[in-house]
């Protein structure tokens, strides 16, 4: 009762007290007035559409706004927010949305996101599901406990989903499928049900192993790491070995090319000069003869320490030789 | 106006008032309403909303829901054909369609849910009695989405063939169910498993069979690691033997071509007069091979010291 209310009422009680008896009847009448005027009108706020029912028979809608009615108790309405975007969690449950979200947890979310997948194994599978309402009347008047109806769909739907799918595929690869998935399925439900809601989304969050097992699937991913890094390690290897070696074969190949050159130019030039020396040898043999030799001499004897000059009259000369003499200039 | 007759209207419209209300009854949208007369129903149900009349004082209305009511199956222990032991929580929509027969049969809603228990739990705990655990998980034959990945190894299991899978059994039960609340003026509109979980001892051995699982596909990863790291290592050796060998060889070859031309254009040369080739090629390997820790004995007999003799 609001003081408006009220302040009309101990009126009319001042009033019926100066006016007896005849007031009585101006009294209640003051009264049911009040009430009737009260409920005379209403506000739809801008995200929800007002639902009127004359005696409990669905009779317009009204937009936003400040309305008129027929008083109590021949019609009276019913909000539904159509605009807001309605949203049911399952897994965790939002405690706080700021900007740092706090979420609360308990064993039953746990029940709610644990579910066996198509291979026997068990996942926990956390999600949302965005909504809403299309046809406030179907919403209002089809489904008694419409949004509790509305999470048992969902959860028969993800428990679906999930259940034809392997828990790696639920895990890794199939994620945006299976949300894509028990989202037209759910829509399907909501359909039949006649609940009048749109499913705008459904959001996996996050989809794990159970608790127990994490750690082997943590495992799993490290193992994953090291094989690479086996594999890495050892091209590395490859890497550092093999272009070099490749290079110092080229490096062979050259050289052995360089040889060959040489080793043919060599040749080409000493057969050119052997081939002059000869002609002009063929010229004037014994002089040409007689003077190498003596040219050679020439080179070979200015060198050489030890010379020794033997008369042809001498005989027997080699005992008198110290050909030890090297030997003595040892220190 | 006296007091009396004023009382008296007073009375007439108070007595007016309450015969009004008593004939006058509401039926919202949510609702239908069977009248009955000293408790014996009269006429067909009325689910119209909207105001209606009856006879006052009379006859008595009762209402009944017109919406989809809920019903939650209790969350039961039942093992599957395969002897394995799985919690299952289900739920259904039901709705009352003749609540005529309805307010005959089961008096009220909480008489509907007791009876629907019956009903269904039981049929729910045959059904899954009748079936392994995988038809109860599974809905269709669909393979499994392989990455490629050893981790889908264990994906093989999707092998196994369902014959109905668990939207069909959930169907199965609808309809058996069905044919049994006919009479009780209800329609089950839809039934759905909501939860299978394993219980507890089996959930722990699952964990336990996923975790070996997992170690063998960490294991298989390893293993791969190492065998493919063995296999690039005997590449690397592989590759660099053929690279210095075929390195070698055609150095050699190169080698041995130049050799052979080279001593082609020797011969070429020195076939012009051998006798002069080992004249020269023997002084240059003497001039070559002397040094001068040699010991050179010359004759005055030579060729060299000839004219020394001679000049005596």
């Amino acid at each position: 009762m609001t003081p408006t209310e009220a302040g009309p009422r101990r009126a009319a009680a001042d009033y019926v007290r100066q006016l007896q008896p005849g007031g009585i009847g101006v009294a209640i009448l003051l009264v049911i007035a009040a009430i009737v005027s009260w409920s005379a009108w209403f506000t739809v706020e801008p995200e929800e559409v007002g639902v009127v029912l004359r005696f409990g028979r669905y009779d317009r809608q009204s937009p936003p706004g400040l309305h008129l009615k027929l008083p109590w108790p021949v019609e009276s309405v019913e909000k539904v927010p159509v605009q807001r975007q309605l949203k049911e969690e399952f897994g965790f449950r939002t405690r706080t949305a700021e900007i740092r979200t706090r979420y609360e947890e308990s064993p039953d979310f746990q029940r709610e996101a644990q579910m066996l997948t198509g291979d026997l194994n068990v996942a926990v599978v956390e999600w949302t599901a965005q909504f809403r309402v299309r046809d406030p009347y179907k919403y209002l008047f089809k489904v008694r406990e419409v949004r509790a109806t509305f999470r048992d769909l969902n959860e028969t739907v993800m428990r679906e989903v999930v259940g034809d799918r392997s828990v790696n595929e639920v895990l890794t690869i199939g994620r945006q499928e299976i949300a894509a998935e028990a989202e037209r399925r759910l829509q399907e439900l909501c359909d039949q049900y006649d609940t009048g809601i749109h499913v705008e989304q459904i959001v996996l969050q996050d989809v794990n192993p159970p608790e127990a097992v994490k750690p082997s699937f943590n495992e799993v991913n490290q193992a994953q790491q090291e094989r690479e890094k086996m594999i890495n390690e050892s091209r590395a290897e490859y890497n550092r070995v093999i272009p070099r070696a490749r290079g110092e074969a080229e490096q062979t190949v050259q050289q052995a090319e360089g040889y060959a050159t040489d080793r043919v130019n060599r040749a080409r030039g000493d057969a050119e000069a052997f081939k002059s020396v000869l002609a002009a040898y063929r010229r004037s043999p014994e002089v040409t003869r007689r003077r190498i030799y003596l040219e050679t001499m020439n080179a070979i004897l200015p060198r050489i320490k030890r010379k020794v000059i033997i008369d042809s009259s001498l005989k027997g000369v080699l005992p008198l030789l110290n050909l030890d003499r090297p030997a003595e200039k040892k220190p | 106006m006296k007091p009396a007759l004023l009382a008296a209207f007073g009375a007439l419209g108070l007595l007016g008032l309450l015969v009004v209300m008593s004939a006058v009854y509401r039926v919202s949208e949510t609702e239908q309403v069977v009248i009955t007369e000293f408790g014996q129903p009269v006429g067909g149900p009325i689910s119209e909303p909207g105001l209606h009349l009856k006879k006052p004082f009379l006859q008595k209305t009762n209402y009944f829901e017109r919406r989809f009511l809920e019903w939650e199956g209790d969350p039961n222990q039942v093992p599957t054909r395969d002897k394995r032991f799985v919690y299952v929580e289900c739920f259904a929509r039901w709705k009352i369609t003749d609540p005529l027969l309805f307010f005959q049969r089961l008096r009220d809603e909480a008489g509907a849910q007791s009876r629907l228990d019956d009903i269904l739990d039981g049929e729910t705990r045959n059904t899954i009695a009748k079936h392994d655990l995988i038809e109860v998980v599974r809905s269709t034959n669909r393979s499994f989405a392989v990455s490629g990945d050893p981790a889908d190894e264990g994906a093989a299991l999707g092998g196994e063939t369902i014959e109905a899978g668990r939207t069909a059994l959930a169907l199965e039960i609808l309809r058996t169910a069905a044919a049994r609340t006919a009479d009780l003026g209800i329609e089950i509109l839809d039934f759905r498993f909501k939860r299978i979980a394993y219980v507890e001892e089996v959930q722990k051995e699952v964990y336990s069979r996923m975790i070996s699982e997992r170690r063998r596909i960490a294991e298989r990863y390893r293993s791969e690691g190492a065998g493919e790291a063995a296999r690039i290592q005997g590449e690397k050796d592989r590759e660099l033997k053929a690279i210095t060998s075929e390195a070698y060889r055609r150095a050699q070859e190169i080698r041995g071509r130049a050799d052979a031309s080279a001593a082609d254009i020797y011969a070429e040369a020195h076939n012009r007069d051998p006798e002069f080739f080992r004249f020269v090629r023997s002084l240059e390997a003497l001039r070559d091979s002397l040094d001068e820790e040699t010991l050179i004995l010359l004759s005055t007999d030579g060729e060299f010291l000839r004219y020394l003799e001679q000049a005596r």
